[in-house]
């Protein structure tokens, strides 16, 4: 089972929707409040590809200024990453630079698979669907507007991005034990802290 | 919420913040809230007692004179204290933070307790020491985050 886990980071500006992607796609559940998200959350959910069962670990974590930068390792293992803007914002997209920038600098995986997404299409949309997928094209992600409001393209977000990852050579690679296991070096050597 | 409990803080982000926080207090005689913060949410999750012991009696300091930032601290003071095993203790400040705001992330957090607290008093184990002691102390927190919220509604 362990071996099958994918470990997706959510990041992004706060209030442009990261938990409550998470939470209409893990609970299928949307909150009108916006609980600004402490440090960072863990959410879990088995999906199925073509026959395989793969337990996603989601980790939301939080736009806040104050948790920027504090434990940037936290970074490492990801095999993936999930951007979030928030379409009604256009500030939220340009923000997107820096914090692609930080999981460049601190990611460990230098293929990791990117999704960039534009969340809240049921609102009044200020920045359009062209510039959302130039910014992801430059950068070489997916891309794809959602709402987790409304429920629309949720499921399809975290499936896409699945999707890229297990067909990977990388994956596959590390899968198969030879080379570079992005997955090894698990909890043993996080825990080596020395207090 | 295994995983946000069992996660140890990476060596490098735990260096980092110690540095940071050392270098301000013997700069300046006093380290920032920021870096205080920043050390004391790596400590709450390091593997050893001790450490997160420290990590509580600053996160307990930074509650008491930055009240701005106290939803934070409740929420790493809950989680320092149920990596402690003081479950009670944790759950209270669960309590004191969901009455000031519904949270759903501390709601989870709370439920994980929770199931920790009753798992081990079905095992017959002792409950904390220091609980009641500490109990008195959260109850301050508790008044003084509700002053706080009137003092919002107004
Ligand atoms: N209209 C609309 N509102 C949304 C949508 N998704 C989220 N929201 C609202 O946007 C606000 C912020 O959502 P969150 O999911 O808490 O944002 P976040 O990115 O997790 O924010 P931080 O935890 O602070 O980083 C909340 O009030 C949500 O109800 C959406 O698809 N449409
Ligand atoms: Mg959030």
């Amino acid at each position: 089972m362990s071996d099958k886990t994918i470990k997706l980071l959510i990041i992004g500006e706060s209030g442009v929707g990261k938990s409550s992607l998470i939470r209409r796609f893990v609970e299928n559940k949307f909150d009108d409040n916006h609980d600004v998200t402490i440090g960072m959350d863990f959410k879990s959910k088995v999906v199925n590809i073509d026959g395989i069962e793969y337990k996603l670990a989601l980790w939301d974590t939080a736009g806040a200024e104050r948790f920027r930068s504090l434990t940037p390792s936290f970074y490492r293992k990801a095999l993936g990453a999930v951007l979030v803007y928030d379409i009604t914002n256009r500030e939220s997209l340009t923000k997107l630079e820096a914090w692609l920038a930080e999981l460049e600098n601190y990611s460990d995986n230098p293929n990791i698979a990117t999704i960039v997404v534009g969340n809240k299409i049921d609102q009044d949309r200020v920045v359009s669907r062209e510039e959302g997928l130039k910014f992801a094209r430059k950068h070489r992600a997916l891309f794809l507007e959602a709402t987790a409001k409304e429920d629309q393209y949720v499921a399809n977000v975290f499936k896409e991005i699945v999707e890229k990852i297990v067909t990977s050579d990388d994956y596959n690679m590390a899968q198969a034990g030879n080379t570079i296991d992005v997955n090894a070096d698990g909890v043993a050597a996080e825990s080596n802290c020395k207090c | 919420m295994e995983e946000m409990m069992e996660t140890v803080v990476p060596q490098e982000d735990f260096d980092r913040n110690e540095q940071r926080y050392l270098r301000e207090l013997e700069l300046d005689g006093h380290a920032s809230v920021e870096a205080k913060f920043g050390y004391a949410y790596c400590l709450v999750r390091c593997a050893h007692k001790q450490d997160i012991a420290k990590g509580i009696e600053l996160l307990e300091d930074l509650a008491e004179h930055h009240p701005e930032g106290r939803r934070d601290y409740l929420y790493y003071l809950a989680l320092g204290e149920a990596r402690m095993k003081n479950y009670s203790v944790a759950l209270n400040y669960c309590k004191g933070f969901l009455e000031i705001e519904d949270n759903p992330q501390v709601r989870s957090l709370q439920e994980y307790i929770q199931k920790r607290y009753d798992k081990d008093l079905k095992k017959g184990m002792a409950v904390a020491g220091g609980a009641v002691l500490v109990l008195g102390g959260i109850l301050g927190l508790g008044m003084a985050l509700a002053k706080n919220k009137n003092r919002r509604d107004k």
